[in-house]
């Protein structure tokens, strides 16, 4: 078999798998992808949609990351109806966990991770799109310093 | 009476249409049709998505930081009617579109000379790699090689022709 593919430019390394030289392609990014249709994130899109189970934007927890707000939040009241009395809370995903084993082990998952990413640049705003619209200079987003919430250890 | 922009686009929303989103907190979110507006329930990022103008203005595909585009902003003042006031603004605003359109124009033609130029180095680059496919490295060489042995034989025979 040839390994280099003068055609499609890039090694051919078996049947199934293939490097491409191609600079456009590999800047284009990973793809979204995040599983088959056997996924369970994938099962009920429509659902997850819904209105009435919106869930956060980014804006409104770039909000809550103010100091005030997030020391509120993460020190809430104990509320029996909330998940582990609201006692846990990832600030930046907007969830509540049961208690600090699941909170940490959340830390470490691609999920958080990937949350935090998203959250390092500046949040979207109506004034933005009306500067891409022509209306004033467009000014490019500032990235923001972004890291996960510190875990106080009781003691007791 | 206003002529919006869209969220997500970035596109002019006329008053009578589009809809607009007022999320719990108060805050409006206008769309320019349902396109826009699912797109932003998916949550997708303006700046991620390639048709959006945020994405073409973040990415470098467009004009962004220019005089001309200055012109157009809210105000919030009202101003008396005038006559006067209203046909130079109509004017000067058909002058103001026209300079942008060009200055946009030619930007992107700029932008896009760059590809044009290293399209040129990757045909040069691929040929001097490629040369044996168009010319062979020994082609012609085999008649230069008879050449030389003729000559070689004719001056050793004269060489002998003098010893004698």
């Amino acid at each position: 078999m040839k390994l280099w593919d003068p055609e499609s430019k890039g090694f051919r390394l078996c049947s199934d798998h293939f490097i491409s030289a191609n600079p456009v392609a590999s800047a284009m990014g990973k793809s979204k992808q995040t599983g088959n249709h056997k996924s369970d994130k994938k099962k009920n899109i429509s659902k997850k949609w819904k209105l009435k189970r919106r869930t956060k934007d980014l804006d409104q927890i770039h909000s809550d990351m103010k100091p005030e707000t997030a020391a509120k939040l993460l020190h809430q009241e104990v509320d029996y109806d909330m998940t582990g009395c609201a006692q846990h809370y990832c600030l930046h995903c907007a969830r509540y966990f049961v208690d600090l084993r699941a909170l940490k082990e959340h830390f470490k998952t691609k999920g958080h991770k990937k949350r935090l990413k998203q959250l390092r640049e500046e949040p979207y705003t109506q004034a933005e799109a009306e500067r891409a619209a022509g209306m004033g200079s467009y000014i490019p987003p500032k990235s923001v310093e972004v890291k996960t919430q510190p875990v106080e250890e009781d003691m007791d | 009476m206003r002529i919006e922009k869209c969220y997500f686009c970035s596109g002019p929303v006329y008053p009578g249409h589009g809809v607009m989103f007022v999320r719990n907190d108060c805050k409006m979110f206008r769309f320019c049709r349902s396109k826009c507006k699912k797109n932003f329930t998916k949550k997708r990022n303006p700046r991620k998505t390639r048709w959006t103008k945020a994405f073409r203005k973040s990415a470098g595909k467009e004009l962004t930081v220019d005089n001309s585009l200055e012109f157009e902003k809210r105000r919030n003042i009202p101003v008396k009617y005038n006559r006067g006031i209203w046909d130079k603004t109509v004017e000067a605003m058909k002058r103001v579109e026209e300079i942008k359109q060009k200055r946009q124009a030619r930007f992107i033609m700029n932008r896009l000379k760059k590809g044009k130029q290293l399209e040129k180095e990757e045909a040069i680059n691929e040929v001097k790699k490629n040369i044996h496919l168009i010319k062979a490295p020994h082609a012609g060489k085999a008649k230069q090689m008879e050449d030389k042995m003729v000559q070689k034989l004719q001056e050793d025979v004269e060489m002998e022709d003098d010893d004698i």
